[in-house]
């Protein structure tokens, strides 16, 4: 008896992702334009101000990415759903790679302006760093091999944990607004001004695109991985059959 | 595949391995660091309230704190401002205010990139009970205590603005204010 093969794709492209590529490679062009050329500099910060196109972008991305991944968590805890333990999963990847731009964009910002990379006393920051972790802890999770159903489960849960920290990060400028070294809410609060405003809202929009476009990619990969997974589960399976009928069915 | 797990009794099953020291050394190390971050999320939280003391408070509190080493913040009064050199090292002495209260400062060392008037400082040091003896600085506080700093940090607020009316829309806000009257 022999299987089929199995019918998978030999890449995971199509034409929505190549679209999305392309919009993400005009996009970064078009901020480093804007950023370097276009966009004033600041009148106390001078060019350092100009990180705030990478750095702002990058923590917005973060949350979004990292709530996906919560609530991708939830649904695999609530449904056991395959498919959002997948999202889950390729979202969180994605999200530390945000996570930890944020943190080196940020440290890198702070330097000039702050004269400090980095500051142990601020909630801003280490409970920034404490996501950051937490969601390596996560990956690691992942890794670590086992009943892929149970690693799904203990992974989830490390997730959801991880998300309550995401409005704590969000709100702590406001919380603790007289007790922090970070500055308020460059969107809500801030005062930007033309291009600076027009840039930093661009890369929201093509940071949102590359998410868009990577978790796809990162999704339909480890959908795949499944499915071959899978279907060498199901050859093993048949070649056991095969050999049992011809024993004479003693397996 | 489908969508959801499916208990498959007909999968072959391997023999189970024998559980290595490496199996069970990593879970314990991730549950380590993840029991880490959670401790160290909830005690920056809880002391995120305490990261630096006003000036107002740092005066009121000036006897409990004592020679102990804190970090204070405040805003850096411009007519103050004096810089120079003490044992051939780099010093600047100012005045800061926050809550209507001031306080003298000695910074040893260089002073932050964006050190300027009415941009907030943070400070690390300790009171001392004593006037600083810096040639030409007059201390707005002059209470016969200054704060002795070795470590300064600029706090640059939200406020991106990149146009020639910056000087004029600093003199409206309300800190600038402040300013002006202790300066008079």
């Amino acid at each position: 008896m022999t299987n089929p093969p199995l019918d998978l794709p030999a890449h995971t492209g199509s034409r929505t992702t190549r679209v999305l590529g392309a919009a993400v490679l005009v996009g970064v062009a078009t901020m480093i334009l804007l950023g370097f050329f276009v966009a004033p500099e600041d009148d106390l910060m001078a060019d350092s101000v100009r990180m705030i196109f990478v750095h702002v972008p990058s923590a917005i991305l973060t949350y979004v990415a990292f709530s996906v991944t919560a609530v991708g968590s939830v649904m695999w805890l609530w449904k056991r759903s395959v498919w959002w333990d997948i999202v889950a999963h390729s979202s969180a990847e994605i999200g530390v790679v945000f996570c930890g731009l944020t943190l080196v964009t940020g440290s890198i910002w702070g330097r000039p302006t702050w004269n400090t990379y980095w500051e142990w006393g601020d909630v801003r920051l280490v409970t920034t760093l404490i996501l950051f972790v937490m969601m390596i802890g996560y990956l690691a999770v992942r890794s670590m091999g086992g009943d892929e159903s149970a690693v799904a489960t203990r992974a989830a849960v490390v997730g959801v944990i991880a998300a309550i920290n995401i409005p704590i990060i969000n709100r702590s400028v406001e919380w603790w607004a007289d007790r922090t070294l970070h500055q308020q809410s460059s969107i809500t609060d801030g005062k930007l001004e033309d291009w600076t405003l027009f840039t930093m809202f661009l890369g929201i929009v093509v940071w949102g695109v590359f998410y868009t476009w990577s978790m796809t990619h990162r999704f339909r990969i480890a959908w795949l991985e499944r499915e071959l997974r899978d279907g060498d589960l199901d050859e093993a399976i048949a070649a056991r059959r095969a050999e049992a009928a011809a024993s004479g069915g003693a397996s | 595949m489908s969508d959801t797990v499916a208990d498959d009794s007909l999968a072959p099953r391997e023999p189970r391995p024998a559980r290595t020291r490496r199996r069970k050394v990593v879970p314990a190390l991730i549950a380590l660091v993840m029991v880490g971050a959670v401790v160290g999320l909830v005690w920056n939280l809880a002391s995120g309230s305490l990261f630096f003391y006003n000036a107002d408070e740092a005066v009121e509190r000036r006897d409990e704190l004592g020679d102990e080493r804190f970090t204070l913040q405040g805003l850096p009064i411009g007519c103050s401002i004096v810089e120079g050199f003490q044992d051939d090292l780099p010093i600047v002495a100012f005045s800061i205010t926050h809550g209507g209260v001031s306080a003298d400062i000695v910074h040893f060392g260089d002073p932050a990139e964006l050190f300027e008037p009415d941009i907030p400082v943070v400070l690390d040091g300790a009171w001392v009970q004593s006037d600083p003896d810096v040639d030409g600085f007059d201390g707005l506080a002059d209470d016969g205590w200054y704060f002795a700093s070795d470590r300064m940090r600029v706090k640059h607020d939200n406020d991106y603005i990149n146009d020639d009316g910056y000087e004029d829309r600093l003199a409206e806000s309300a800190e600038q204010v402040v300013v002006t009257e202790a300066c008079a």
